[in-house]
């Protein structure tokens, strides 16, 4: 549990906190944030619990390891498990169980599976081994998908035989849609991703205002960027407004990365539908490996089972990735499902909505409120 | 709460509660980071010798028993420059300015790159919110304020503070759950300021990219050409975007 004092500038957040309290006023306001790191900041530095009541902070499918279904964990293991395959991912994938354990378990049944930080590391592995098929486990939003999609150019610059990519990109705009459509959640706003939006710019999230009359704030990472961008949330209903305003500017253009997207349509198509775990099939919400790039394609390549994994009876991971439901309010959370034993995705990625709050939100909301109040009522130790 | 009579106007709050809560953690901050080895590097392009004299203040405590902490003036004409070479991943930079001085904005700016804490001392306009870790600000328009004492005042109180945190050691040691901010790539969107050292040497080659984590090969296929200063955001091992030159852009500003 953190306080003001240890945000950067806390003059600067105490003023924001004070700012926010008298702004919201007695209405009752619901943001949802839609990517793994804003999720992760607001539980490390216990943002919910410095807001009034009447904000709440709905964590939405913003992890995208934790909407990955177990089908296609199942494949990767699959696919590490083939006779002369180094199966390549980013280490977060490593814990997420599929229906017949994780990669960590195929691992330790000799598959030769390994974690790379770039994909460009893969192509590195195939170099250095043409013996063996390198597969590149990928996975993440448009943040990700540059450097995959630099990866699939190079591998094909180099006239690689033995890479491919198994690509399970997935982008943002289509889940915020779903969400939107969803009955049961009625949201005053959005905070949208911060790095994902340095790539695919602020427009694409233009119909959020003018479809749905929802504001949206792309935000940046710092506690103070959170603070601020719910101010800029609450300021958007004093005035009246519904737009697409920008926090981040010290990082994204409106237009977002032009280059990035060029390349990414280049190496990549999308996929009619994908199942995300929890939100079910949403239409073009995902990207495979382009046609042209086919031989690079992990799905061309190998016949994967493919067979669809319905969830564990007891996880309620969908909800929670909703909104619908606060991790705590799982039937599993902190008993069944820990990081250490985790049932459900949301408890295996620390973005993930049931593994942040499990590190760093268990004081419960009112006791820390409390805490909180008082604190920043004395002044000091705030 | 510390006040003083003014010359003219009566009492004057030197240390209001909110500053006083500001100084408080910016010494128990650089009390971690002096424990963990940092060394402070002072900045005043506009009052050089008030660089010189919070050095002194560290490096020569002037309380019998109290041990000196390594700080160091930095009063070259280009700070940005001299600073880029004297920092280590965990120091401390801390600059006594207005929130007007471009070269201490840049340096601000680039030190996440540089894995520096910033601390900003300064009275009148406050800078962008979040341009330093700790801003310690005097809320006053007086253009006596640099040589009435009260930066003299402030100083000395973060040099007795911070020995103060000295003697309560359970102080210094951050929590291991603050040590280890586990973060996946992917899914915690994360994206890392890098400062380019030199661009790619040959075809398929990285940036050198200096990170608070150190130096690494960065992609930069779809930033462009970059040059040696450039700052970039780093993603999963490729620069996803370039920050604009301006320093004035990119700081915590809402729009």
């Amino acid at each position: 549990m953190k306080f003001v004092d240890e945000f950067r500038d806390p003059a600067a957040a105490r003023a924001l906190v004070k700012s926010i309290t008298e702004l919201a006023g007695d209405d009752e306001f619901k943001f949802m944030e839609v990517c793994g790191g804003h999720t992760h900041t607001i539980y490390r530095h216990g943002i919910e619990h410095l807001l009034p009541a009447n904000i709440e902070l709905v964590h939405g499918p913003g992890c995208p390891v934790c909407v990955i279904p177990m089908g296609r964990i199942d494949d990767a293991m699959w696919l590490a498990e083939q006779p002369d395959v180094i199966f390549t991912t980013f280490g977060d994938m490593m814990r997420v169980p599929g229906s017949r354990g994780s990669l960590l378990d195929a691992k330790a049944r000799g598959a030769d599976v390994r974690f790379v930080y770039s994909p460009l590391d893969s192509v590195k592995i195939a170099i250095d081994n043409p013996d063996q098929h390198v597969v590149f486990f990928a996975v993440g939003f448009e943040t990700t998908v540059p450097s995959t999609a630099v990866t699939l150019m190079r591998a094909k610059a180099l006239g690689l035989t033995n890479f491919s990519v198994f690509s399970n990109h997935v982008t943002i705009v289509p889940p915020m849609k779903a969400i939107l459509e969803s009955p049961d959640l009625r949201l005053s706003g959005f905070l949208g991703p911060g790095h994902v939006s340095t790539v695919v710019g602020t427009h694409p999230y233009r119909f959020v205002p003018e479809v749905y009359g929802k504001p949206v704030v792309v935000a940046g990472f710092e506690p103070l960027d959170i603070l601020q961008s719910v101010y800029m949330l609450l300021e958007q209903h004093r005035d009246g407004r519904c737009e697409v305003e920008n926090q981040y500017a010290r990082v994204v253009r409106p237009e977002g990365n032009v280059a990035a997207l060029k390349l990414m349509g280049q190496t990549f198509q999308l996929r009619p539908h994908f199942e995300w775990r929890g939100l079910g099939f949403i239409s073009q919400s995902a990207l495979r490996v382009h046609d042209d790039f086919a031989d690079f394609d992990a799905e061309v390549r190998f016949s994967m089972p493919g067979v669809r994994v319905a969830d564990p009876k007891a996880c309620q991971c969908g909800e929670v990735l909703k909104g619908a439901i606060k991790p705590w309010e799982c039937k599993v959370f902190g008993t069944a499902c820990t990081p250490e034993t985790p049932i459900g995705t949301c408890m295996v990625s620390p973005e993930g909505a049931c593994a942040a709050y499990y590190n760093f939100g268990r004081l419960h909301r009112e006791t820390a409120q409390m805490v909180g109040q008082g604190a920043v009522g004395q002044g000091a130790g705030v | 709460m510390t006040a003083v009579v003014g010359p003219q106007a009566g009492p004057v709050t030197m240390i209001d509660e909110e500053l006083s809560a500001d100084l408080a953690g910016a010494a128990l901050a650089l009390a971690r980071r002096f424990h963990a080895g940092a060394t402070l590097w002072v900045l005043s392009p506009q009052w050089e010798p008030h660089s010189h004299h919070v050095a002194v203040e560290f490096v020569h405590p002037v309380i019998v028993g109290k041990r000196a902490l390594p700080a160091v003036a930095l009063v070259a004409a280009d700070l940005v420059a001299e600073t880029r070479i004297a920092v280590r991943p965990g120091d401390v930079v801390l600059a006594v300015a207005g929130a007007d001085q471009a070269q201490v904005l840049d340096v601000m700016r680039r030190a996440p790159a540089w894995g520096v804490e910033t601390m900003w001392i300064g009275y009148g306009d406050r800078p962008a919110a979040g341009a330093a870790s700790h801003v310690l600000w005097v809320p006053s328009d007086d253009p006596m304020v640099p040589a009435t004492g009260r930066f003299v005042l402030m100083y000395h109180l973060l040099w007795e503070l911070t020995h103060v945190c000295f003697e309560h050691p359970g102080l210094l040691t951050v929590p291991d759950d603050d040590c280890t901010d586990e973060v996946c790539i992917t899914c915690s969107d994360e994206g890392r300021l890098g400062e380019v050292v030199a661009p790619p040497a040959e075809e398929y080659a990285g940036a050198l990219v200096r990170t608070a984590t150190g130096e690494e090969y960065v992609d930069v296929t779809v930033v462009g050409d970059v040059v040696p200063g450039d700052l970039v955001i780093v993603h999963a091992g490729a620069a996803l975007t370039r920050l604009e030159d301006s320093p004035q852009v990119g700081q915590w500003g809402p729009r």
